[in-house]
């Protein structure tokens, strides 16, 4: 889920994840609706971003991701178990842009 | 140098001169294991930074109770003493590292994540034990780094020139590696057995007599962490994962994959607690 930073809030906005103090003690929790009033109340708390449903993902391509994980495994892809975790892992990889 | 000589240097470290004051005094204080709760909870109150990352952690998916403790105490209850001892020794001696073993920290507190989840998955008992141990699993880095800021640093340069895991690198250059430096600061500390042999064990989950679960599972939790490319541990590679470890979890395909899911959904969570708090 995309964090969003505070100044680029926008009254309407839903909350994925609820928002916590530094002591992580929930203040608004999740799905809350946002108003201009609570985005003024976030600023006030010091709180740099909060994490928004449905905000476009800014994350890497997925073949940089797999060529990372090729990379990663270099060493040991030959070891047992090793080609069974990598292949699981490139599954749960591609699951994510599904 | 030779292990002895070694050893006894890395067990002064708490007198290094570049540790902060409230790192030495906590120190002190956490190290003796018969230390009252209400010295320790003084010892956080008596910083208020402390006392926020004390209580981010706490409210976090590392441990069991997201957003329910309020206090330093209530933790110090919830927690037990072994828990929230290793949790200060975690926090405080990564944030005397500041900013140059921020990735490590990432790597550790993505363990912990970790090995709760394996932890629940396979009722283990104290899964919040087995969290601070994978938390600290890699603090002998940490401590080497501290205590041999040069030397360290040319392992680290090793492992991109020469393609070496770090534990080989710093094998080369030290004649042990971050899990020894690791087992012997958690001793001289007093930490329980539990903890000390599964920092000792972390890559070697099968040589550990009385934790070979708890050290399987920091073990699993460090590969799984590393396979996803979650903070940075001191080389790019992933390690080999002990067959033994393997089977003693019982592992498999689906269960490994369900992890995977979890740890998606807890890491970016953890990830708050690197964001240090505006005071």
């Amino acid at each position: 889920m995309p964090r969003v930073p505070v100044d680029k809030l926008k009254p309407g906005m839903k909350l994925a994840k609820p928002v916590t103090n530094p002591s992580g003690m929930t203040l608004l929790g999740e799905g809350t609706e946002l108003t201009d009033e609570l985005i003024e109340r976030l600023n006030n708390m010091n709180i740099t971003s909060v994490h928004i449903e449905g905000a476009s993902k800014p994350q890497k391509p997925k073949e940089e991701l797999l060529a990372e994980l090729d990379a990663r495994f270099e060493k040991t892809k030959d070891k047992p178990y090793m080609s069974t975790l990598k292949k699981l892992v490139r599954e749960h990889i591609e699951d994510l842009y599904k | 140098m030779d292990a002895v000589t070694l050893r006894e240097e890395i067990e002064r470290i708490d007198t290094l001169p570049t540790i902060p004051s409230i790192l030495q005094k906590l120190l002190k204080v956490i190290g003796n294991p018969k230390v009252p709760l209400s010295e320790i909870s003084d010892c956080i109150l008596g910083d208020p930074a402390l006392t926020s990352r004390v209580l981010k952690m706490v409210n976090s998916p590392i441990y069991g109770f997201p957003g329910r403790i309020s206090s330093v105490t209530q933790a110090l209850i919830l927690l037990g003493l072994n828990v929230v001892r290793g949790m200060l020794l975690g926090v405080s001696v990564f944030e005397a590292m500041e900013k140059a073993m921020v990735g490590l920290w990432k790597h550790s507190l993505g363990c912990a994540v970790t090995a709760r989840i394996i932890a629940k998955k396979k009722n283990l008992r104290e899964p919040e034990e087995i969290s601070v141990a994978a938390l600290l699993h890699d603090i002998g880095k940490v401590v080497l780094s501290l205590k041999f800021p040069k030397e360290y640093k040319k392992a680290r340069a090793d492992t991109e020139q020469q393609g070496l895991f770090i534990f080989e690198a710093e094998k080369n250059h030290f004649n042990i590696t971050h899990a020894d430096a690791g087992a012997w600061i958690a001793q001289r500390w007093n930490f329980p057995k539990n903890l000390i042999e599964t920092i000792k064990y972390h890559h070697k989950p099968h040589l550990s007599k009385y934790f070979p679960v708890e050290a399987a599972t920091v073990h699993l939790s460090d590969i799984l962490v590393r396979a996803i490319g979650f903070g940075f541990a001191g080389d790019n590679f992933v390690p080999p994962i002990n067959p033994s470890a393997w089977e003693i979890l019982k592992m498999n395909n689906s269960t490994i994959k369900e992890i995977l899911k979890e740890m998606e959904e807890s890491l970016e969570e953890a990830e708050d607690i690197l964001v240090i708090p505006n005071e």
